[in-house]
């Protein structure tokens, strides 16, 4: 059949079919495996934001039940507004006037100032004024004093006086328009009384050949003058104002610590106390720490004890403090003090 | 609008986004990125709890997000510009959308950082490190200069914001120190 089909014409066989192109495998293109990746990432984040969800709604959860699971004691915290917080007023060096352009030295008209601002604080439920001071002049203290007592007028807030190292004259006028007084059992106190006192160069200016003339108008003008000796008259004159300034330190006392009057009178012949012996005669209610004194604060502010505390600190006038406590350094201040050698009716202990 | 074919375009010629008429599309999935990226961030800062749920919170994020990316973007484009290198600025910030897309690598890092296997700031830091090298690479797509060029200019702006916040930093802490004593 073979032999046939080799000698015997070859017999037609249909003409083959225009051959399709071999079947290549086609490479997937970059592109297609970039898609694939990104497909495949976008999956996984899909999941990852899946799982996070759940995870963040299951510790949201826990935490809004953590609460139910605190102690009692706690609770009384939770009570209470979070903003709720003593306000603490710092009152250190002598009281003066001040500068008014110095606003960061402190002066009288400042410390007002933040007792006013800090007792008009809706989160400030009492202050307490950090005393450390031998008192300053009549007018500076007079000035804190009638601040003190117009913000408890006005806002019922309680104060609360704390006694640092020394809290006398002044310190003590100031401290006796609080509430409480807190001192350290060694905290030099007291100094009740008034201070005069005017300096005579009448004999060094003879010394050095210096002469002062005086016109005046009538004959206490030129009263307290540092350049000739003391009138009886002036000094009975004077005696007339420290008298009636004292009576006021008197009264102050008497009302702010509530006790009779006789009695101040005895307690002020200008002597200091120790914050024990203070304690004895009534001139302080307890002795105790800063802590202690913002203890009480709290609890008179009706926060509790260990409050939040809201300080008057201001960066600009801290900054500015700091820059001129540098100065001093180079002695501006001993300068500045040396020129003011005008007297000056003073609240003030001079035995620091 | 399939944002994977738009993402694999980017991926693939990178050069597309500095072609002469680019396609609205492809500033959508810029823009998209800003968003992923920062669902991405605000993710992670919410499995730290480090930020407060719900929508206004993410929308604080992405604000900072958008305002912050347009700033370095200035910055860059600026830096750019004074240096002879011309290209456009709004391609560059949504160049910068594209590299946001790495910041959804936070997602699974927070899974990390909270068993423990990782730390947040080392988790932040790594995928910092990739959306900027991301950068710099289309910040070179986008303008005619150098890699080292690209790295300055990518580079600078967060060199100065760190310094800045370094010298707020100390300042802050001297004046904590000073108050204190």
């Amino acid at each position: 059949m073979e032999e046939n089909l080799n000698n015997n014409q070859v017999p037609q066989q249909p003409e083959p079919e225009k051959a399709a192109p071999p079947a290549v495998p086609v490479p997937v293109p970059a592109h297609s495996q970039t898609k694939l990746w990104l497909r495949a990432v976008a999956v996984l984040y899909a999941l990852s934001m899946f799982a996070a969800f759940a995870v963040i709604s299951k510790s949201d959860a826990a935490r809004k039940l953590k609460p139910n699971e605190m102690d009692i004691s706690k609770l009384t915290g939770l009570m209470q507004s979070k903003k709720d917080a003593v306000g603490v007023i710092p009152l250190y060096g002598v009281i003066t006037q001040g500068n008014s352009s110095r606003s960061w030295e402190g002066g009288s008209q400042q410390i007002a100032k933040r007792i006013k601002l800090m007792a008009e604080k809706k989160d400030v439920k009492a202050i307490l004024l950090d005393i450390n001071t031998p008192g300053g002049s009549v007018g500076a203290v007079q000035e804190i004093y009638s601040a003190i007592l117009r913000a408890k007028r006005e806002t019922k807030k309680p104060f609360v006086a704390r006694f640092g190292e020394v809290s006398a004259s002044g310190g003590y006028y100031v401290a006796a328009a609080c509430d409480v007084i807190y001192a350290q059992p060694g905290t030099i106190t007291g100094s009740i009384g008034v201070i005069f006192s005017v300096s005579n160069f009448e004999g060094l200016m003879k010394k050095v050949g210096m002469k002062n003339e005086t016109i005046k108008s009538g004959k206490f003008k030129d009263i307290g003058s540092p350049v000739r000796d003391m009138t009886a008259e002036e000094h009975k004159l004077l005696q007339g104002l420290i008298d009636d300034s004292y009576a006021q330190f008197v009264t102050a006392v008497a009302e702010g610590r509530q006790m009779p009057l006789e009695k101040v009178k005895t307690l002020a012949d200008g002597r200091i106390y120790s914050g024990g012996q203070a304690l004895k005669e009534g001139l302080i209610d307890k002795l105790g720490d800063l802590q202690d004194a913002l203890d009480a604060a709290g609890e008179l502010g009706k926060i509790g004890k260990n409050p939040r505390v809201v300080t008057t600190s201001d960066p600009l006038e801290n900054l500015m403090s700091l820059m001129d406590s540098k100065l001093q350094l180079f002695g501006s201040k001993a300068v500045s003090e040396a020129m003011e050698i005008e007297p000056r009716l003073e609240y003030r202990w001079y035995g620091r | 609008m399939d944002y994977l074919n738009i993402l694999e375009e980017v991926i693939e010629r990178p050069e597309a986004l500095a072609a002469a008429e680019a396609p609205a599309e492809l500033g959508r999935a810029g823009l998209a990125g800003y968003a992923l990226g920062t669902l991405g961030i605000f993710t992670f800062l919410r499995l730290q709890s480090a930020v407060p749920p719900g929508v206004m919170s993410f929308l604080m994020v992405l604000f900072f997000v958008l305002a912050g990316n347009l700033l370095l973007a200035a910055i860059t484009h600026l830096f750019m510009d004074l240096t002879d290198a011309r290209g456009s600025a709004a391609r560059l910030f949504l160049a910068f959308g594209y590299t946001d897309y790495f910041f959804t690598l936070l997602v699974p890092a927070g899974f990390f950082v909270r068993l423990g296997y990782l730390g947040a700031f080392f988790s932040c830091c790594l995928c910092l490190a990739i959306v900027l090298y991301a950068r710099i690479g289309l910040v070179r797509k986008l303008y005619p200069v150098s890699a080292n060029k690209a790295a300055l200019s990518v580079g600078v702006p967060y060199a100065g914001f760190f310094t800045l916040g370094m010298f707020a930093f100390v300042y802050g802490l001297a004046w904590l120190i000073w108050l204190l004593i």
